[in-house]
């Protein structure tokens, strides 16, 4: 729709001549629009950080051998239905633990484009000893180099150095909990005992603090060859392999490429840790559910000084009628008055969304390995908005628009 | 038939409320191009109601109404709204000029939107209909900081812009001084005189009605004297 020029006069008209109410009128959309971007932005923040922090020990893709499934009835699908099978107290004698001969794998994942990062490791339940304390945990066999690009473990040593793991055969690296526990301190000796009954001395090269309490309170590093000397196994021996990907939303369709190339478990992130992702969707359905609250009272203030203006003017409408301005015009008048005030009000939304988002980005939160409250700047969040803004205006400008093309002219002259 | 400005036939008209009310009798009547006629009555004769099915904006009656040769009756709101922009200007009672815009925008109005000729030559235009009313001096003046006389005088000058076939006013002198009513009689009997331009104008003032061509008069809804 084409406003004419003359139409577009008497819509300015009548937005110059009540400035106070137009303002207010441009403020509720103001409000309305950087509360969305705020709202968004904030909760996109969240959501970040709390990814961010979750991968700082998960990878998006995890590689491992899965301990065989349900075996109580041995003989299932080896004999027929007619014949009764009664095994008591079944148990597996054997099966192979963790993956051989891993470099097959990992040639084979390397040529895949969409994955970003791949790190071997080998996990080893043990108990760490120092004097009478005894601890259970983990120690993890780790490639120092790809295990760093992955997880950005290297940024969490807070004593000590992460690349030292490469030099000293007998350096570990223990996490901040586990360490306390232990009364443990930086070159001190720690005794590592394995499943099997292996004993060997460490010396304790760094503190690793991620903030995640259950990998700080048992996690110990080593390098992935030292590990693999610990327990005797072959080189090429990891029991899990883990793999970032470039959109870590995108997991489901790769892991099915790989899983077509290996017999061993591949689990994506979404499936190990359900409860991330639904507290990630859940704080998106508040945050658009808020936002769009918000949006939606603004629009009803845009309804309600519109219908006041049209009460205002309703003997000019007449006149106007009355000169053959026919019901399209009235329409366009009135319409034009709403649209300017929301495109006024969403650019002033906008920037008043980005300033708020930059104020709440600088209060301190000192929580977990937050310095400040979070923010995450999206320009699609500030494109939703405006469009929202619009929508919501143009509703709440076209129904007294549509009131006002209806008025009667003879009524109101006559009086 | 081409010298009729407007024709009315078997014009019958009800008010539903409060009651069903009979306000328009039967009414049949012709005027001529270039008739300066007065419509006149005793209040609640029904003779607003008449000027306000004449000017086309009241559609709910019985009956044939023909403008200019065109049959109006039964046509669509918006023909309706564009067939007064160029064929009726109009003059209220109570003047109704937008506040906001000043006396010469308020005569530009009707013909911006009629869109026929370049805004300079509707200015132009503007101007000079201000002048015919001796008010050009008022032109750039906001129409909210006028006299009540001016306000009428602007709202004549905005009826003319468009040089419509008929004029109505609905006591269009009513708010004016004798002098100022002097001017726009001698305005609408030469407008009638020399453009052949129709004035039909709903009047108390009897001096003024016994000046006009010809008076309809009207009592309880029929027509008296035509």
């Amino acid at each position: 729709m084409i406003v004419s020029k003359t139409n577009y006069k008497i819509a300015n008209a009548h937005l110059t001549s009540r400035l106070k109410q137009t303002l207010v009128a441009i403020l509720s959309v103001t409000f309305g629009i950087s509360m969305y971007i705020f709202m968004n932005s904030f909760m996109t923040g969240v959501n970040d950080t709390q990814t961010g922090l979750a991968f700082s020990t998960l990878a998006h893709i995890r590689i491992y051998n899965d301990i065989p499934k349900d075996n109580t009835n041995l003989f299932k699908n080896k004999v027929d239905d007619e014949t009764l099978v009664k095994v008591r107290n079944p148990k597996i004698i054997q099966y192979t633990e963790g993956i051989k001969n891993s470099e097959k794998i990992l040639n084979m994942l390397d040529t895949i484009p969409e994955i970003s990062g791949i790190t071997p490791q080998l996990n080893i339940n043990v108990f760490f000893r120092n004097g009478a304390t005894k601890v259970n945990g983990m120690l993890s066999g780790i490639d120092v180099v790809h295990e760093d690009q992955l997880f950005g473990t290297a940024q969490y040593v807070i004593e000590g150095n992460w690349i030292d793991l490469d030099r000293r055969s007998d350096g570990i690296l223990l996490g901040s909990g586990l360490a306390k526990k232990l009364s443990l301190r930086l070159n001190d000796n720690v005794i590592v005992t394995t499943e099997e009954g292996i004993t060997k001395n460490y010396k304790v090269i760094g503190i690793v603090e991620t903030t995640l309490a259950s990998v700080d309170n048992t996690r110990a590093y080593i390098r992935i060859g030292f590990a693999r000397q610990l327990i005797s196994k072959n080189i090429g021996y990891v029991t899990d392999i883990q793999i970032n990907v470039k959109d870590y939303n995108n997991t489901a369709a790769l892991s099915e490429q790989i899983r077509q190339m290996t017999p061993y478990k591949v689990e994506p992130w979404q499936e190990a840790n359900g409860q991330l992702e639904a507290a990630n969707k859940l704080r998106n359905i508040i945050a658009i559910a808020v936002s769009l609250t918000i949006l939606i009272v603004a629009g009803f203030g845009i309804y309600n000084i519109m219908n006041m203006t049209v009460n205002e003017k309703i003997r000019e409408i007449a006149i106007l009628k009355a000169m053959g301005f026919d019901g399209k015009d009235i329409i366009q008048i009135f319409l034009t008055q709403s649209i300017i005030i929301g495109i006024l009000g969403g650019i002033a939304g906008i920037v008043f969304g980005y300033l708020v988002s930059v104020v709440v980005n600088h209060i301190p939160f000192k929580i977990a390995s937050l310095e400040t409250l979070p923010i995450t700047y999206r320009s699609s969040d500030y494109v939703m908005a405006f469009v929202f803004g619009l929508i919501t205006t143009f509703i709440a400008g076209y129904l007294p628009a549509k009131k006002a093309s209806q008025v009667d002219p003879v009524e109101i002259i006559r009086g | 038939m081409e010298q009729l400005a407007l024709s009315v036939k078997e014009l019958n008209k009800y008010f539903h409320e409060p009651q069903t009310f009979h306000v328009l009798k039967d009414i049949s009547f012709e005027i001529k191009k270039g008739e300066f006629l007065a419509l006149t009555g005793k209040s609640g004769s029904g003779k607003s109601t008449l000027l306000y099915i004449l000017s086309t904006m009241d559609t709910a009656y019985e009956g044939t109404l023909t403008i200019n040769g065109s049959k109006l009756t039964g046509k669509a709101q918006n023909e309706l709204a564009a067939f007064r922009n160029e064929h009726i200007g109009f003059v209220f009672q109570f003047h109704y000029l937008l506040p906001e815009f000043s006396a010469l925008d308020n005569v530009m109005l009707p013909a911006l939107k009629l869109g026929k000729k370049p805004v300079e030559e509707i200015r132009e235009k503007a101007l000079e209909n201000l002048k015919l009313l001796g008010i050009e001096n008022q032109a750039m003046k906001p129409a909210n900081k006028l006299s009540g006389g001016q306000q009428q005088l602007v709202a004549i000058a905005r009826a003319l812009i468009n040089e419509p076939t008929i004029i109505m006013g609905d006591e269009p002198t009513g708010n004016l001084d004798s002098k100022n009513t002097r001017i726009v009689f001698d305005i609408f009997r030469e407008l009638a005189k020399e453009r052949g331009q129709t004035i039909i104008a709903v009047t108390h003032d009897d001096d003024f009605a016994s000046n006009c061509d010809r008076i309809l008069e009207l009592m309880d809804g029929k027509l008296i004297h035509q």
